[in-house]
């Protein structure tokens, strides 16, 4: 008769040990328990108030953001659960502890939004939201060499359906390869990327305006949370790449896939009065370089000069709702 | 001397920051990323960017 110690020996029940807390994936884990906010507890009413005061454009241009990223928010709690499948397949129990924490913050991100858009301006049905969410398809290139996907509503379900079949196949190889294209398209690219602009340009905005304190402090707090998801999905990348070097390419032809997405800025970014919009295209730069450095990689400097290239930007051809 | 040492990434800026600490190198980073750039880098960000120092290195 098989004993239970057989089926699964007692040293082999105990995962964490001294080198896992001493990584840096652990620490991550820990600065995120040493961080928690609660959306419930911040006071809505001075953001309320300056609502009331704000131009209609002003109100338009911050809400084409903030629906965006409550839904957004939303979408990325419910696709990451084949991030922490694949972390349980691959028997890292440092990367299972800390995305443990990052889909609960997640979760708090689209806690915020929905609080901020019932308490300040009012918003409270996917209706009125989705009133100030211009199409995807309104942005285009009007010289037709790029198009603009939908990497969060398309690519995540498509990268974590691929990740979770792989997870199944009980394949080291096929998780290993599937992990870093959902960690390239969620972390490096959507996160570490294609996103930045539109913090800081609420940042700017409301710092400019004056107006808006709790919706910046919610901001501030969600950034911090963000740089730990980007840098542990480069990471986590890093470590892969460099078990096989082969993944190198996945990176660069997952961000390919969603180039049309970083060459141009996009129809919920522009909509803010008086922005410089040259400014968040180098930035957008910057942030695909640290994402390169950080995950140990060759730059494309094709995707660079594109970013940069004055040539290259999109109109948006219908207005919201 | 400095131990860590983290190179700015925005296009035309060759700024290169060294701190002692990480602490040191995140407030040094993002004075920078404020000063030069009107923007940010995140500490999670700098931290990972960061690489060993040589004592002579340009220092900001």
């Amino acid at each position: 008769m098989t004993t239970f110690e057989e089926i699964r020996p007692v040293e082999t029940r105990f995962r964490l040990d001294q080198e896992i807390m001493a990584g840096p994936i652990y620490r991550k884990y820990e600065k995120a328990a040493r961080t928690v906010w609660d959306p419930k507890q911040l006071d809505y009413e001075p953001d309320a108030a300056d609502w009331e005061r704000m131009t209609e454009d002003q109100r338009a241009g911050i809400a084409m953001i903030t629906v965006r990223f409550e839904a957004g928010e939303q979408e990325v709690t419910d696709e990451l659960l084949p991030m922490l499948a694949a972390a349980h397949a691959l028997g890292r129990f440092d990367w299972v502890m800390y995305i443990s924490t990052f889909m609960q913050e997640e979760a708090r991100h689209s806690q915020f939004f929905t609080l901020w858009h019932a308490r300040v301006a009012g918003l409270l049905t996917p209706a009125e939201k989705a009133a100030y969410w211009p199409l995807r398809e309104h942005t285009v290139d009007p010289h037709g060499r790029f198009k603009v996907g939908e990497p969060v509503y398309e690519g995540l379900p498509k990268y974590g359906k691929q990740l979770q079949n792989a997870v199944d196949s009980g394949d080291e190889v096929a998780i290993e390869r599937a992990f870093v294209q959902f960690a390239t398209l969620y972390c490096a690219w959507v996160e570490g990327v294609l996103t930045m602009p539109s913090y800081e340009i609420v940042i700017d905005t409301t710092e400019l305006w004056d107006v808006l304190p709790t919706l910046r402090f919610g901001f501030r707090r969600i950034l911090s949370d963000e740089g730990r998801h980007i840098t542990f999905g480069t990471q986590s990348c890093r470590i892969l790449i460099e078990r096989n070097p082969a993944y190198a390419e996945l990176v660069h032809k997952v961000i390919d896939e969603y180039r049309g997405n970083a060459v141009g800025m996009l129809e919920y970014q522009r909509n803010v009065p008086g922005l410089d919009l040259d400014k968040y295209q180098r930035q957008k730069v910057r942030h695909y370089l640290n994402r390169c450095r950080e995950m140990g990689l060759t730059a494309d400097d094709s995707l660079v000069a594109q970013i940069l290239d004055p040539e290259i930007d999109f109109v948006v051809g219908v207005e919201a709702g | 001397m400095a131990a860590l040492r983290w190179r700015c990434m925005e296009v035309g800026c060759d700024t290169v920051v060294t701190a002692p600490t990480d602490e040191l190198l995140v407030e040094a980073v993002t004075a920078h990323a404020r000063e030069a750039h009107d923007s940010y880098e995140l500490e999670e960000v700098i931290l990972a960017g960061a690489e060993d120092g040589t004592p002579d290195e340009e220092k900001i």
